[in-house]
């Protein structure tokens, strides 16, 4: 009866523990790119997975850390662990302390104290600093694990290997580390882990252009998972299942057993036997080492004609890249942002010298404002006759002598929302605040949509800077607040998709994707007006291959790129060219990715507004956020 | 013979000076100065606005819940397995480590899946004909996404404390006639403070300075401290305030090692 | 003669495939000092751990003072152990540690302290009473564990190997204790060694057991001048065990040569085991002995010089206060009740029998 109960709780937090990963591994054979929906079993992504770079680089890099980081550590540890044994104990007390330290300390304190020093010794972020970061806080998992280990050696038998004449550096390795090996082994397996798993620390200390798969990750959770990713896991999740399993069964027999199991075991099964507990594992390594080294050495050797592209997320259909490196014969270095305030300073700083960027019409303003885009060269780009007047002539809006930017994607920002779930047809940003949806609502989790959905509703301009409208807004959004679900990015999507809120703010874009993973999602731009954005290429004063950046856009003007494109990414294209390929006349005409004039009368994009006023804004919603 | 062994540390010492001891003093020189580098406290008295007291009250509170609910769920389970007959100890570990190699963002995230107002548990009950658990989004799932990540820091450090002591002090107490009740209050618990302290703090900082849980499971209404900080850093790129608020934070971190430093002292209690 | 304290009826039990007892019977009186003596995993500790309630047995019943307690939870019986490594509970002080039974029973705190003064006395480690454990030696441990088992009064004592993590002196010194202490407090103690100069200087009965079954119930002497056969006879002390034939009652064949002895009974040219004590061979003038043989080995051992005399291809032990120096050529001689004779085991499990392990 207590054995049965203490099954029962056993199994409810193995089910707790578990029931998770589950859920990853069944989402990684959905046929739907989603999450939300359900679409049937399929293997591809496993096989896709092994062509996507992106993936796999993070992978190998993820990989390549975890196994340095956690050898060093191993190393620097066990020496030290030795060391710290064999101080007085005032020194001991003191090492001990100074080893809690990111132990204990939060993961967010250590990250940022180490960005910190980065920053002021001005040690580029990259790979070495995640290493730095990973091997910080890997040494104290190894110290604690061997210091066990080493307080059960016996001395004597370190000074019976002296007294037989060992020089103390023989002893060492001879007579004490074969003792505490069980404490380094499980002190590195641990390292190994921790670094594997580590997301926060490494959000801080990353550099451009480097991911490992948990920042890899946390950039796509915005946009969705891709399936691609779950594969990923699930394969790393069950290869690591497999080699526990191999290497935790074979000790469990006793001496007897064992004697009688080696007479009665035939040579092949011993060989057999060899060959999963040793070369299975020798091989992994191996592979992991090498494929580390190969994809790592990808992005050296690509040599100098090449293109640094840095763009949003899932923003570029990887095929595209492909093509391009193809025809021309330039490596595309591809790095992706998540809004336009993070890649700002990155750009800013130049530390990384960027020869192609995506950001958006204020932005992009801040950015001539600032001096830092150069001026486009026309002649490499003549696709740009594709390129839509009335796009161009939107573009003054922000570059007023179109000389910096080549429009890529525009939308508008409206409300989606789900015809079974509503009572009668939106067409006003007032049902944001209505009761009736309380708990329905998903709401843009950034400062200038949310602000500019309030301001437009209130009549005023999303532009405004008029602290008593602003504060007004303010209120209202507080207002709102308990009605509201969640404040995401581009989890609306997905959300909506899975029939999760009946309204949405969302960008056209998204819609029609939306749309077609689930029918009864109808978008609509409300008549108190909108936003209306433009993402435009631009090349940063400081890019490097110029010529190539303009190669590169010129590439995606082109008509069957720039519907392909528009194809994987779903957002709207200013390629007047490609909008006439359009087969699927509903697309090609759909209200949605492409509305006429007079459903955008009342829309305004946005404009940078200064330092100071951002500060209000960011205040203000800060506020709100809080409450 | 003069004792060489204490060198063998040196590497180390001059690691953690340059990684553990200079990042803090940049944290602590970041939070005591402003923009122009003079001398602050303004960066402190931040945490006094009151939506940043709220974010600090409210990661305090969801903490400690959540240090509670994994101390009473990872008690009876350290119990359960150190009586049962599983001398290995790697298996135990095994089952708690495992989880980490499937991604600490995609396992909170395969929560949204479980958790959301169509997901599989309320798919589940629907099935049944019970009323849906509407939790996502609300405090309530961050709490779960945090019980559910630092559960295993509590079991281990109670589980190495229980394996340890000897069985025969167990029936010493029942020999000199105490009951079940009796030998877990007055000698089991005694005996695996060190575990429950070690424990608590390894449950609590990290789910006190959280911000991707409340990220992915809060539906992003909830701001916890660590929002806050990570916001000061990440977007708001003022990284006096970041630090300064770090420095509050610290706080707490440097209690909670006071508190190992008074119950664990051998270290018995650490996690692995 | 006492009476019956405790009954052990037919008791076996196993761990997984492994049997560690085999239908055990066995009675111990009220007063007694019986002691459990095997090698370590004869089944002995699992025999007190029964009687303890720490565990239930697979078949058969313990009754106590005439009720069956076999499935009684420890904390009921009105047994008290003390356990092979103390057991002491480390986060308290000594007090509290011998106070922890009684404050369960719910005692009056003014005959609490008392107990724990008396108690404290008669382990002779007054004044430690708020002191922790870490602090003390393994033998006052070992003293604070027995003064924490019998402040509780109980009818019997179970000690399993407690004086196994003492050195040679004290645990000489705490064999004469324990005597003393048995009979100031006139209640059974059952012991649980693998010594045997700890079970011949303490016990008044002596349990012989292997591989799960008695081997032997007797008093010190019985064991040690009659071991019923060559396990006990091996055990217990040194001994020269011979395969030797019973040539006729008392005459038997040991290396080829014919022995007087007592016994009678065995049948005629039967393999029996024969047994000498090293100490009941006399060493005589070669042409005096029954046999001749050459002293190999000599060692001093204090009280006696112990040898090895090879004679007919067989190193004979012997104990000698007569010094040979090696080369001898001596005679050996046996008194014909030195002489015992026992039957060879006949089934191969009786055959397993041995002291290695």
């Amino acid at each position: 009866m207590k054995k049965k109960l203490q099954n029962i709780y056993l199994s409810f937090i193995i089910i707790f523990l578990y029931a998770p990963i589950a859920t990853l591994m069944i989402l990684s054979l959905n046929t739907s790119r989603t999450r939300a929906r359900w679409g049937g079993i399929t293997g591809k992504w496993y096989l896709s997975l092994f062509q996507d770079e992106a993936i796999m680089g993070a992978l190998y890099t993820t990989l390549i850390i975890a196994l340095l980081s956690a050898l060093i550590a191993t190393v620097l540890g066990t020496a030290a662990a030795v060391g710290i044994q064999g101080m007085k104990l005032r020194f001991r007390t003191v090492m001990m302390g100074i080893t809690n330290i990111p132990m204990l300390n939060a993961d967010i304190v250590t990250g940022i104290s180490m960005m910190l020093l980065f920053v002021a010794f001005r040690i580029t972020m990259g790979f070495s600093t995640i290493l730095i970061a990973h091997i910080t806080f890997n040494i104290p998992y190894v110290i604690l694990s061997v210091l066990p280990k080493l307080k059960q050696t016996n001395r004597y038998t370190y000074e019976a290997a002296l007294d037989l004449g060992a020089s103390p550096f023989y002893a060492f390795f001879k007579v004490i580390i074969p003792d505490i090996m069980p404490g380094i082994f499980s002190g590195f397996l641990l390292a190994f882990t921790m670094s594997l798993d580590d997301f926060v620390i490494t959000h801080f200390t990353k550099g451009p252009g480097i991911d490992t798969l948990s920042t890899k990750i946390y950039s796509e959770v915005r946009k969705g998972i891709r399936p691609e990713i779950y594969a990923l896991s699930t394969l790393m999740f069950l290869t690591v299942l497999f080699l526990l399993v191999i290497v935790n069964t074979e000790p469990k027999e006793d001496k007897t057993q064992r004697a009688k199991r080696l007479e009665r075991e035939s040579r092949a099964r011993k060989t057999s036997r060899f060959l999963l507990t040793r070369v299975m594992p020798a091989i992994l390594s191996v592979v992991i080492i090498a494929g580390g080294f190969y994809y790592g050495s990808q992005n050296i050797i690509s040599g100098d004609n090449q293109v640094v592209v840095y763009n949003w997320g899932e923003y570029l259909d990887p095929e595209v890249l492909e093509l391009f490196e193809e025809e021309t014969g330039i490596s595309v270095i591809y790095e992706e942002f998540e809004t336009n305030e993070i890649m700002y300073p990155k750009v800013q700083s130049g530390a990384i010298a960027y020869d192609v960027v995506c950001p958006s019409d204020y932005m992009i303003q801040r950015m001539i404002d600032n001096d830092l885009l150069a001026e486009v060269n026309w002649e490499n780009v003549p696709n740009i006759k594709n390129i839509g007047k009335t796009y161009l002539e939107q573009s003054r809006q922000f570059d007023p002598e179109n000389q910096y930017s080549v429009p890529y994607c525009w939308g508008t920002v409206g409300i989606l929302y789900n015809k079974t779930m509503v009572d009668e047809p939106i067409d006003s940003w007032s049902v944001l605040w209505d009761e009736t949806y309380r708990d329905s609502i998903l709401m843009q989790n950034s400062v200038r949509d949310a602000f500019g959905v309030t301001l437009k509703y209130l009549g005023y301009s999303l532009n405004s800077t008029d602290l008593d409208e602003l504060t007004e807004a303010r209120n209202l959004l507080l207002e709102q607040k308990p009605l509201v679900q969640a404040y995401v990015v581009d989890q609306v999507r997905d959300k909506m998709i899975g029939n999760e809120a009946a309204i949405g703010v969302i960008y056209s874009g998204e819609a029609i994707y939306t749309q077609w993973e689930n029918p009864n999602l109808e978008y609509v731009i409300p008549k108190e007006g909108s936003n209306v954005w433009i993402d435009s290429w631009v090349i940063p004063k400081n890019a490097r291959h110029k010529e190539n950046a303009e190669a590169f856009i010129n590439f995606l003007c082109r008509p069957d790129i720039a519907l392909m494109n528009f194809e994987y990414i779903t957002y709207s294209t200013p390629n007047e060219a490609a909008r006439a390929l359009i087969e699927d006349p509903d697309i090609r005409d759909s209200k949605i990715a492409f509305p006429s004039a007079e459903m955008l009368k009342d829309c305004e994009t946005y404009r940078f507004l200064g330092d100071e006023n951002d500060a209000v804004y960011n205040e203000l919603w800060r506020e709100v956020k809080s409450k | 013979m003069k004792n060489k062994k204490p060198l063998l540390a040196g590497p180390y010492l001059f690691w953690a000076l340059s990684f553990i001891i200079i990042p803090l003093l940049m944290v602590f020189y970041y939070g005591l100065t402003d923009k122009k580098g003079a001398f602050t406290l303004a960066n402190l008295a931040r945490i006094t606005t009151p939506e940043n007291l709220k974010a600090l009250g409210f990661a305090l509170l969801l903490s400690f819940i959540s240090t509670v609910i994994c101390l009473l769920l990872a008690y009876p389970l350290a119990m359960i397995l150190s009586g049962r007959d599983v001398n290995q100890t790697s298996f135990v570990v095994l089952i708690f480590i495992l989880p980490m190699w499937m991604n600490f963002l995609l396992r909170t995230l395969a929560w949204q899946n479980l958790l959301e107002k169509n997901g599989v548990i309320n798919m589940v009950l629907r099935f049944f004909h019970l009323p849906a658990w509407e939790i996502i989004n609300t405090p309530g799932a961050i709490i779960l996404g945090m019980v559910y990540n630092f559960l295993p820091f509590m079991v281990l450090p109670i589980y190495n404390v229980l394996v340890k002591i000897d069985k025969d002090v167990i029936f010493a107490a029942r020999d000199l006639g105490a009951g079940n009740v009796q030998t877990f209050l007055k000698i089991i618990l005694p005996l695996s403070i060190p575990g429950i302290i070690s424990g608590i703090t390894m449950v609590f900082v990290p789910a006190l300075t959280t911000f991707v849980i409340s990220d992915l499971l809060g539906g992003s209404k909830i701001l916890l401290i660590g929002n806050v900080i990570e916001q000061e850093f990440q977007q708001g790129s003022n990284w006096n305030v970041g630090s300064g608020l770090s420095l509050v934070l610290m706080i707490f971190i440097i209690f909670s090692m006071a508190l190992i430093a008074k119950y664990d002292k051998d270290g018995e209690g650490t996690a692995f | 003669m006492p009476n019956k304290l405790i009954d052990i009826v037919g008791v076996s039990k196993s761990f997984g495939d492994n049997l560690v007892l085999d239908d055990l019977n066995l009675y111990i009186r009220e007063n007694e000092f019986l002691t459990l003596l095997g090698p370590s995993g004869c089944g002995k500790t699992t025999l007190l751990r029964i009687l303890g309630g720490f565990e239930t047995p697979d078949e058969g019943k313990i009754i106590f003072e005439g009720k069956d307690i076999t499935s009684l939870a420890p904390n009921k019986r009105q047994l008290n152990t003390v356990f092979q490594k103390y057991a002491l509970f480390t986060h308290m002080n000594i007090q509290d540690n011998i106070a922890f039974g009684l404050k369960i029973k719910g005692k009056p705190q003014s005959y609490i302290n008392d107990k724990i003064r008396y108690a404290l006395k008669l382990v002779n480690l007054e004044g430690y009473g708020d002191r922790y454990p870490d602090s003390l030696s393994g033998g006052q441990q070992q003293r604070i564990a027995i003064a924490r088992a019998i402040v509780n009064e109980p009818k019997v004592l179970l000690l399993d190997e407690p004086l196994g993590a003492l050195d040679l002196k004290l645990r000489q010194d705490m064999q004469y204790e324990l005597i003393r202490l048995k009979n100031e407090l006139g209640i059974t103690f059952i012991y649980v060694t693998h010594d045997q100069e700890e079970a011949l200087t303490m016990s008044d009965t002596i349990v012989v057991m292997n591989q799960g079954y008695i081997q032997q119930i007797g008093t010190p002497e019985d064991i040690y001048n009659e071991p019923e056969n060559a396990f006990v006879a091996d055990f217990i002390g040194d001994s020269n065990i011979f395969d030797a034939i019973m040539v006729r009652d008392k005459l038997v064949r040991i290396v080829g040569v014919d022995f007087p002895c007592v016994d009678t009974g065995f049948g005629t040219m039967k393999p029996v085991d024969a047994v000498i004590r090293p100490e009941d061979i006399d060493l005589v003038a070669p042409e005096e002995g029954l046999l001749k043989g050459i002293v190999t080995h000599i060692i001093f051992k204090g009280v006696h010089y112990e040898m090895e005399v090879t004679a007919n291809n067989y190193e004979w032990l012997v104990h000698s206060t007569d010094m040979f120096p090696v080369g001898t050529e001596v005679g050996i001689k046996v008194d014909p009740f030195d002489i015992q004779i026992m039957k060879k085991p006949e089934s191969e499990d009786e055959e397993a029998v041995s002291i290695e392990e």
